[in-house]
């Protein structure tokens, strides 16, 4: 056995993305001042190190995961958020061993997880209190979830 | 007068009809509003009710997007009033996430979610609940009997409720599980969906608002019972007994009385 190592899978839609808009929309009406939200999945593999560039490459065919043609696929070597992002996590998060119902050699757990970026007029990220805000009052209910800065 | 009763639709709602029959048949007088009303189209209304479904798709979160909207400000406003406010599945996943119930924090700032069922998976179970307070700890429900029995059909991915441990002591402890999983007989049983404390409906600190998970309006006429049902096989054959309220009817039937019993403010 090898090394375990982190791979995160940051899966964003390259179409526009009802969810992100509605979530927008709601951040408006709350009055904060966001003018574009961003979602994406966050797939986060335990797995060996050997097979990690195996699983680089099945994630990118498992179109239930990552659809070429809508989405846009960023395969990061650790599982921390940028600055900027906040990711959303079940408290009780549990690790799968299958990546939508397949098995992966060396994979020993993978977990989901939603990443939110969020931009101001120019595209840059917001301040890191409104998205404390946002997480705080809207994107995070910390009875069961719990927010990655 | 009838007590007017709205039935509060979001986009994705669809439980509306059966809610607003079942409440009908009680004696009330309801009436389906659509959320594009907005508030101002809602604060005549003596109570509201928020039916079950997938409120805005569930975006971001079961009820989150919801509990935000507009047309809540009326809800909220009502049920600060001392207005009964009931809501069914998605409907009390929108009164949890919009911090009306248990009420315990600030508002929109929810302390307890009905999160993802334990395993994951949606399911649609056939469930009794047991009234777990007293009845006078729900005016929303007034004509409940101590230790009433509802059946009622589960049918939510996201049931489970979940809470930090010393808020769950609380709610238990002040009387917020108004609610839990039982048999037939009334003996609790573990919840389907791993809710903590086997709870399957919460109030806040009033009474006045109820959140409930289980839908007591799919279970509310005879033909609608599960197969097996006494009072549904002694109805077959029998058109009349078949569209006879029973079973569930009696969650509706409770809250009219309400009106009567327990006037709210």
């Amino acid at each position: 056995m090898s090394e375990l190592i982190e791979r995160a899978y940051v899966i964003t839609l390259t179409i526009p993305d009802n969810e992100a808009f509605t979530a927008l929309t709601t951040l408006a009406r709350m009055g904060l001042p966001v003018d574009a939200a961003v979602r994406s999945d966050v797939w986060i593999a335990t797995v060996e190190a050997a097979h990690a560039a195996a699983l680089d490459g099945t994630i990118g065919t498992i179109e239930t995961v990552y659809n070429p043609n809508k989405h846009r696929l960023e395969i990061r070597s650790n599982a921390r958020p940028l600055p900027g992002e906040v990711w959303i996590t079940a408290l009780d998060e549990t690790p799968a061993i299958t990546v939508s119902g397949r098995t992966v050699d060396g994979v020993r757990g993978i977990v989901r997880r939603t990443a939110w970026r969020l931009l101001d007029e120019h595209g840059a990220d917001v301040p890191a209190g409104i998205l404390d805000r946002a997480t705080e009052s809207f994107l995070c209910n910390p009875a069961f979830q719990k927010a990655i800065r | 007068m009838k007590p007017r009763v709205a039935v509060v639709v979001f986009p994705g709602t669809n439980s509306e009809h059966e809610t607003q029959r079942a409440l009908a048949a009680a004696g009330l007088d309801a009436e389906i509003v659509h959320w594009s009303r907005g508030s101002a189209g809602l604060r005549h209304f003596d109570a509201f009710v928020l039916p079950g479904g997938f409120a805005y798709e569930d975006r971001v979160r079961a009820g989150a997007v919801a509990a935000h909207d507009e047309v809540m400000d009326a809800v909220i406003e009502g049920a600060q009033a001392g207005k009964f406010v009931i809501g069914i599945c998605n409907g009390a996943q929108i009164l949890l996430e919009a911090g009306l119930v248990p009420g315990t924090g600030p508002l929109r700032r929810p302390t307890a979610a009905f999160a993802p069922n334990a395993g994951g998976r949606f399911m649609c179970v056939h469930v009794h609940v047991r009234l777990a307070v007293a009845p006078a700890r729900v005016p929303v429900l007034a004509g409940l009997s101590a230790g009433a029995v509802i059946p009622a059909w589960v049918s939510h991915g996201e049931g489970r409720l979940a809470a930090p441990d010393a808020e769950l002591d609380a709610l238990e402890r002040d009387g917020h599980a108004a609610f839990v999983y039982c048999d037939a007989r009334g003996e609790r049983v573990p919840a389907p969906n791993g809710s903590a404390r086997d709870v399957a409906g919460l109030t806040n600190r009033d009474g006045n608002v109820l959140a409930i998970m289980p839908h007591p309006e799919r279970d509310a006429w005879t033909f609608n019972h599960r197969d097996g049902d006494p009072t549904k096989a002694a109805a077959r054959g029998n058109a009349q007994a078949m569209l006879a309220p029973s079973g569930g009817s009696i969650f509706f039937e409770a809250f009219a009385a309400g009106f009567t019993t327990a006037r709210p403010r």
